[in-house]
């Protein structure tokens, strides 16, 4: 079991944040399959999550193509399928509270258990609020419940009649981070016990690693790679995924002077500077971009071995530091090279090697972080 | 004396109360249609809804005597049925009533039901539940408070109606003379007792209207 979806819909930015005027057309082309697993969908806003979430459940339509969930068909434009939305038997938790406001939690589980008898009803309201440990939740009102617990309530809701697959739309949005956190690890579990497929869109890179089997990324309406939370962290594929994952030194004038095909090796070319960086599908000669995430460039002592391109060592300037809390952000410059590079610390680092605005220092470019991908 | 005041205050409340019924149905049917569905000439037609709050009242008399009147599509209609025309009836004046009042509550219910959340509709379609079953237990019982007031609004517009009433059902004492129609002819005849009792009533009955919009009003917060 497992979902097959491949569409085309035509959409509009302007109509997905709601705001009138600039409305300009994109195209959501998308086209994966999944098995009962959870794949986050991760990209920008506008980036075509929500419409693609809409095809499925049956909220519009696509103009082209397939959607198949399990055995059912959902849709097929060459067969003229559209399953009417009401016997899709999808689990749906919208971005916003949902719940309805006039019944109370009981009565909102109960609301997809329509055709069941009376016993197995009751039963099963029980076992979603056993599920989701909302058990003294059962008579109170939406009203009366906490960012976190409308969620929970909302999961139990669309869980009770069993669906075929969950679709989850930035549950967690609302709520602050230390709930969010745990609510999270909830839902990476429950995937793992009742086995459906489950698409999970999220903007926070973190929630999205923390519980992805796999990373779908979306950037105007195209899959731009999917993989797992590895592949897509340190193997970017496109500048849209890097820079999506957070690395924010990105350089584009490279190329791979030497690659080693046995040991997936290479040294790329960056204007004076030369980097050792591991990464699968290069060749020699690719003219290609690199990046690095900022905290994944380390700190040496002062005093520590002079520049050394063989482990990727170079000698800074720090233009800047930033204090980000537990994390400092330093600017920096790689002297000999000319080039700018973001750094972020813990803040005990700072203080002990004394890194300080105009200091110099030594930093290493980790050589199994350092990121080849092909350019735009 | 009492007949004189009595029938009236019935009559005003029994064509108000069927009036207030006919609008309450179909006013949210419409009002649902409007703020749920496009069609081809939806504009037109809440234009035209529109029209019965700006026409004179005895402009839309006049149009209703022309569609219930004996030669009219309608009247003929049910003359032919019933063998009596509508005119100058009970009757008529809940047409009356009902067709100056609609508008209010189209509008008021209308505002409410776009008030309620698309998602939560379509929440309640993911589970399984048809547009029918949705607008029923979901969206129209989310949208009470506005729909009460419509039908408040409605129920006090019908109870002042006079200009198409008269029109449509003239002013035959003992059967058509609603209250504003009765302090009229009560003022035009000189008999300003009666009009001053019946002024008297319908203010205490406009005053409960408003006070009864208020309690429930704060009854209904959601």
């Amino acid at each position: 079991m497992g979902i097959k979806v491949d569409l085309k819909k035509q959409y509009s930015k302007a109509e997905i944040n709601g705001k009138k005027g600039t409305r300009k057309a994109f195209m959501l082309d998308i086209s994966f399959e999944m098995k009962n697993e959870l794949v986050v969908l991760f990209g920008p806003s506008g980036s075509g999550k929500t419409t693609l979430f809409k095809c499925i459940s049956g909220i519009t339509q696509p103009d082209n193509g397939k959607i198949i969930v399990g055995s059912k068909v959902y849709y097929d434009k060459d067969r003229k399928i559209n399953l009417p939305i009401q016997k899709r038997n999808l689990g749906y938790v919208f971005q916003n509270c949902t719940l309805f406001p006039h019944m109370n939690v009981r009565k909102n589980i109960e609301c997809g258990l329509d055709n069941w008898e009376k016993e197995d009803k009751e039963k099963r309201v029980m076992e979603m609020l056993n599920l989701l440990h909302i058990e003294e939740l059962e008579t109170h009102y939406p009203s009366q419940l906490s960012g976190g617990q409308k969620q929970r309530v909302a999961l139990a809701r669309a869980l009770a009649p069993k669906p075929g697959i969950l679709l989850l739309d930035e549950p967690f949005s609302a709520l602050d981070m230390e709930i969010r956190t745990k609510l999270a690890e909830k839902i990476r579990n429950l995937q793992k016990k009742i086995e459906i497929p489950l698409l999970f869109i999220t903007h926070n890179l973190e929630e999205a690693f923390l519980m992805a089997d796999r990373i779908l990324i979306l950037y105007d309406g195209k899959a731009q790679q999917f993989g797992n939370p590895e592949e897509i962290f340190y193997h970017p594929e496109n500048l849209h995924v890097a820079e999506l994952t957070g690395i924010s030194n990105i350089f584009d004038d490279a190329y791979v002077e030497e690659y080693d095909e046995k040991s997936k090796s290479a040294v790329l070319k960056s204007g004076s500077l030369r980097i050792k960086t591991k990464s699968p599908n290069l060749k020699t000669g690719d003219k290609i971009s690199w990046g690095i995430h900022p905290e994944n460039i380390t700190f040496l002592s002062p005093d520590s071995s002079p520049e050394n391109q063989e482990n990727n060592t170079y000698y800074a300037h720090m233009n800047n530091i930033i204090n980000k809390g537990p994390k400092k952000r330093i600017t920096l410059k790689l002297v000999k090279h000319n080039k700018s590079l973001t750094a972020e610390v813990p803040a005990q680092y700072v203080d002990s090697l004394k890194l300080h605005v105009g200091g110099f220092c030594h930093v290493r470019l980790e050589v199994s972080k350092v990121v080849a991908f092909q350019r735009l | 004396m009492m007949d004189q005041i009595w029938f009236p205050i019935s009559l005003t409340l029994w064509v108000a109360a069927i009036s207030s019924i006919l609008v309450l149905c179909s006013g949210v049917t419409i009002a649902y249609v409007f703020a749920r569905r496009d069609f081809r000439g939806k504009k037109f037609l809440e234009l035209f809804m529109t029209l019965p709050l700006v026409l004179p009242p005895t402009v839309i008399g006049y149009f209703l005597v022309i569609l219930v009147g004996r030669n009219g599509f309608f009247g003929q209609m049910v003359f032919d049925v019933l063998g009596k025309g509508i005119m100058f009836t009970w009757q008529a004046a809940v047409i009356a009533a009902y067709t100056v009042s609609l508008p209010l509550m189209v509008y008021t219910a209308k505002a409410a039901i776009e008030a309620v959340d698309r998602e939560i509709e379509y929440a309640a379609y993911i589970l399984g539940k048809s547009e029918l079953e949705t607008a029923l237990q979901i969206t129209l019982p989310l949208a009470k408070k506005g729909i009460l007031a419509g039908l408040i609004l409605s129920f006090a517009r019908a109870i002042g109606e006079f200009g198409a009433t008269l029109m449509l059902a003239g002013n035959i004492p003992g059967k058509t003379n609603t209250m504003s129609i009765s302090i009229y002819s009560a003022f035009q005849s000189g008999n300003n007792e009666l009009a001053e009792v019946l002024v008297l009533i319908l203010l205490f009955m406009s005053l409960m209207t408003i006070a009864l919009t208020d309690k429930f009003a704060g009854k209904l917060e959601v």
